[in-house]
């Protein structure tokens, strides 16, 4: 019991030593980007970010330090990480905006319910869909306990049960959308999507930086996307950054 | 593969080692014909010498070269075969190159045979000789021999006739048996203005088959030529002097690219047909229906046709005019109209009907300084078999600016059509738009506190970075791909169940009076057992055998489905049997009920006697409990 409790402790306190070390970080990075050093400060949110911790704060300075540095890729792709976590951060979707608009090229374009559900995280839906699936079955549940309950609960499972089947259909898009329609972002200067996955394929397209390509297929160091007006190609991940759908 | 006929393959097949045919390209049948009569004169000859009419001597290697045939017309076809008897190259030999003839490998067999122990073999090479002009020719063959010697043949002479179209009077005579011709659909055309030129083959009534039918010339100086087809559904039959021809029409769509008289042709082509057999005598009647007719390789040409090639004229050329030439409809749209400045609107055109739908562009649009518009993508839908009528689908995606900006503006579509001599413009109205300043609901606080930017106006910059970290999160996996929130999932689907179930039972039960009871003196025993076993233990008889008897009385009335008050012993046998009870228990019931009887006079004094009643208490209610009422 006692290794336990000194267990816990050390796991503790570890996290709070780890969290007052990022909160440094995170301040010296903010004064790096205040006295207009951006290309340090990104590199000091991305070591930040490298140890596996992330909040929406730390995202968006990454991408405001980005995009101050010229890196409308990279910009780009922290602002869609940010997103994902945080989804209804009106700076920061003011920002992404800002940064999409400087972009060359078509965009690559969300359908409507892409965008509806996208103001949920997928832990959100995953959790409302989880609550209102509970609710059903507990009120499943109290209907047969209690017989004489059930006229009174005939509204309210009712309600649950499309409730249930309605967040159920959003976190079945949600997770649709999240591990199947992946976006690749520009992160390099210009690149040309090839025609196979090869240094000596054809060129395809033309991208450039901060572009948001849907992926299609991936094979070893190569990811196949399409852009916004419809080409499909075959871009090195070196040159592009992978994120799951929002 | 046996090139012998049957019957001397039979007759030669220990003599002549027939040993390979190495062929890489296609022998047409003419090659073929041509190469079986060749083996009838060796084979000819190789039963001589397996008679003994020649001497059993090797042969000297000898390098021969012929020509299937010595004049042909510019167009068709000549065959050179390159003949070694006794060593041969390895390989093919290299040709000098003739200019004005093309000099294509077509393939090589060989030949080894054996007459009387005397080896020998004949390798023939051949090659397929294309002429690009008319003239004596002479082809020079030089080869290397199996030794690395040069050795030479007779150079072999080909003359090329120019092709050349039928007289008029040869044409209206109806002897031509198979004739081209070439017209234009009017004599002035303009520049940049598609035509589709007849090309029309016209085939004599004699004509029993046709095929490989091959354009080898199409010279069109100042056109840009299409692909060429034939229109369907468009044959027919003309009467030429006292003969019938079948015309069939191809269409060769042409562009005009640049303005004054331009020619086109003689077109050449060649083709193969099926013509009545002419030496095989008897009854013609009988003829038109055996006679399998003989091919034959025509050459083709037309006369040159010529047209008038007009400039597009200056006057009344609209100013967006980009090139369009034809007749043509469109239509425009433009969506989401209800947008915030930066968003994304499509702008749909599409240009509909007959021209070079390939060279329509938008007209230019740099002066439209509210929208950030990106390059277009085109997507061109064909609908005829010529290429000349379809529709193009121009999109573009573009961005209002500001939010002053109020519509897409008009948008205009010039094109000349040829068929008129003017041109025309067609115009889509102005689509209107609602444009909202960027986060203008979401972030007025944010605008001012940070960037005073005026409300309704774009932003100029991204917004300031923030102080606060936030809640930290370590990246982890979703909850939908996590086991344990999916197996937590089935906890309220359990509940239910679980609930379920007992619903179930518990109304069976209220519904089941003698399950009821059932249960009730099963749990009454279960109870009265451990009551047994305390007086057991305590030696209280008259407790122990009453409260015995009462659990014999409960049990056997909830058995035999009675009042428990109403069991005595003498009821219990017979009915007790008719449920299927066996003897043993029987006897064991009836001790038990005379021990509670004796107990009453003359009561069981040791505990270990009443444990051991007990015992037998417990092993008569189980078997009694799994009797089936």
């Amino acid at each position: 019991m006692k290794n336990l409790f000194a267990s816990l402790c050390v796991l503790l306190f570890a996290g709070n030593i780890f969290a007052a070390d990022v909160a440094t970080d995170f301040s010296g990075a903010n004064e790096l980007y205040a006295k207009g050093k951006f290309a340090e400060a990104a590199s000091t949110y991305e070591k930040i970010l490298q140890t596996g911790a992330t909040s929406p704060a730390l995202l968006f300075n990454c991408g405001n330090a980005e995009f101050k540095s010229g890196h409308l890729g990279k910009a780009i792709a922290a602002y869609r990480q940010a997103e994902l976590i945080s989804p209804r951060d009106a700076e920061l979707r003011a920002n992404l905006a800002f940064v999409r608009n400087q972009v060359q090229g078509a965009a690559l374009h969300e359908n409507r319910w892409q965008n509806w559900i996208g103001s949920l995280t997928l832990n959100e839906g995953a959790l409302l869909a989880a609550v209102f699936f509970w609710a059903l079955f507990a009120l499943l549940a109290v209907r047969q306990i209690r017989p004489a309950l059930a006229p009174k609960l005939r509204s309210a499972t009712q309600l649950a049960v499309v409730a249930a089947i309605f967040s159920g259909a959003v976190l079945a898009l949600q997770a649709a959308n999240h591990f199947n329609l992946a976006v690749a972002v520009v992160t390099s200067a210009e690149t040309t999507a090839r025609s196979g996955p090869f240094d000596e394929a054809q060129s395809a397209f033309t991208a450039h930086d901060g572009a948001e390509l849907q992926v299609l297929d991936r094979h070893d160091d190569w990811v196949q996307v399409v852009n916004g007006a419809g080409k499909i190609g075959w871009l090195s991940r070196k040159q592009v950054e992978v994120l799951p759908g929002a | 593969m046996n090139i012998f006929p049957p019957e001397l393959s039979y007759f030669l097949k220990r003599k002549i080692v027939v040993k390979k045919l190495k062929n890489g390209h296609i022998i047409s049948w003419l090659h073929l014909k041509r190469f079986r009569l060749r083996k009838f004169t060796i084979v000819g000859f190789l039963l001589l010498a397996a008679l003994g009419l020649t001497a059993p001597v090797a042969r000297a290697a000898s390098f021969t070269a012929s020509l299937d045939r010595d004049t042909i017309a510019l167009g068709e076809r000549a065959t050179l075969t390159l003949r070694f008897d006794g060593d041969a190259p390895q390989n093919p030999p290299q040709l000098s190159a003739v200019p004005g003839l093309g000099l294509g490998y077509v393939g090589n067999q060989s030949m080894n045979l054996s007459i009387n122990g005397v080896d020998s073999s004949i390798v023939t090479y051949t090659y397929a000789v294309t002429p690009t002009k008319s003239g004596e020719f002479t082809i020079p063959v030089v080869a290397t021999d199996a030794n690395g010697n040069s050795i030479s043949a007779t150079p072999v002479k080909l003359t090329v006739t120019a092709a050349s179209a039928p007289t008029a009077a040869a044409v209206n005579s109806g002897n031509e048996v198979v004739f081209l011709k070439l017209s234009f659909p009017k004599p002035k055309i303009y520049v940049g203005e598609p035509i589709v030129v007849r090309l029309d083959i016209y085939l004599r009534d004699d004509v029993q088959n046709f095929g490989n039918f091959q354009l080898t010339g199409t010279p069109a100086d100042g056109f840009k030529p299409g692909k060429i087809v034939e229109l369907q559904n468009q044959r027919r039959r003309v009467q030429v002097a006292n003969r019938v021809y079948t015309v069939i029409p191809l269409a060769v769509p042409l562009t005009a690219v640049r303005n004054g008289a331009l020619t086109a042709g003689p077109f050449t082509a060649n083709m193969v047909v099926v013509l009545p057999s002419q030496n095989e005598g008897g009854d013609p009647f009988i003829q038109q229906f055996f006679n399998q007719g003989q091919q034959k390789q025509i050459s083709l040409a037309t006369d040159a046709a010529g047209v008038e090639s007009l400039p597009l004229p200056e006057a009344n050329k609209p100013a967006n005019f980009t090139g369009a030439i034809g007749n043509f409809t469109m239509t425009a749209t433009a969506g989401p109209t209800n947008v915030t400045v930066g968003d994304p609107v499509t702008v749909r055109v599409q240009i509909s009907g007959r021209g070079e739908l390939d060279a329509i562009q938008l007209p230019d649009q740099s002066s439209l300084q509210n929208f950030k518009i990106f390059p277009p993508t085109a997507k061109t839908e064909i609908t005829d078999q010529l290429g000349l009528e379809g529709q193009k689908t121009i999109e573009e995606i573009v961005t209002p600016q500001n939010a002053d900006v109020h519509e897409w503006p008009q948008f205009s579509f010039s094109f000349f059509n040829p068929d008129d001599g003017k041109y025309h413009t067609l115009t889509q109205a102005a689509v209107p738009l609602t444009v909202k300043a960027a986060g203008t609901s979401p972030m007025p606080m944010i605008a001012a506190n940070k960037t005073s930017a005026p409300e309704n106006q774009s932003p100029q910059d991204i917004l300031p970075i923030k102080e606060n970290l936030g809640s930290l999160t370590q990246n982890k996996i979703p909850l939908v791909a996590q086991p344990i929130f999916l197996a937590a999932q089935s906890l309220p689907v359990l509940a239910f169940l679980a609930a379920f179930i007992w619903r179930q039972r518990a109304d069976n039960l209220a519904n089941n009076p003698r399950l009821r009871r059932q249960r009730a003196v099963a749990q009454l025993v279960a109870g009265g057992l451990s009551d047994l076993n305390k007086f057991a233990a305590e030696n209280k008889s008259n407790e122990f055998f009453a409260m015995l008897f009462r659990l014999l009385q409960e049990q056997l009335g909830e058995r035999l489905d009675c009042p428990a008050t109403a069991i005595t012993e003498a009821d219990v046998d017979q009915r007790l049997i008719l449920l299927g009870a066996s003897p043993a228990t029987l006897e064991s019931l009836r001790e038990l009920f005379q021990l509670c009887n004796q107990a009453r006079y003359a009561p069981i004094q040791t505990r270990q006697e009443l444990v051991a009643v007990a015992a037998k208490f417990k092993k008569v209610v189980g078997e009694l409990q799994s009797l089936k009422p």
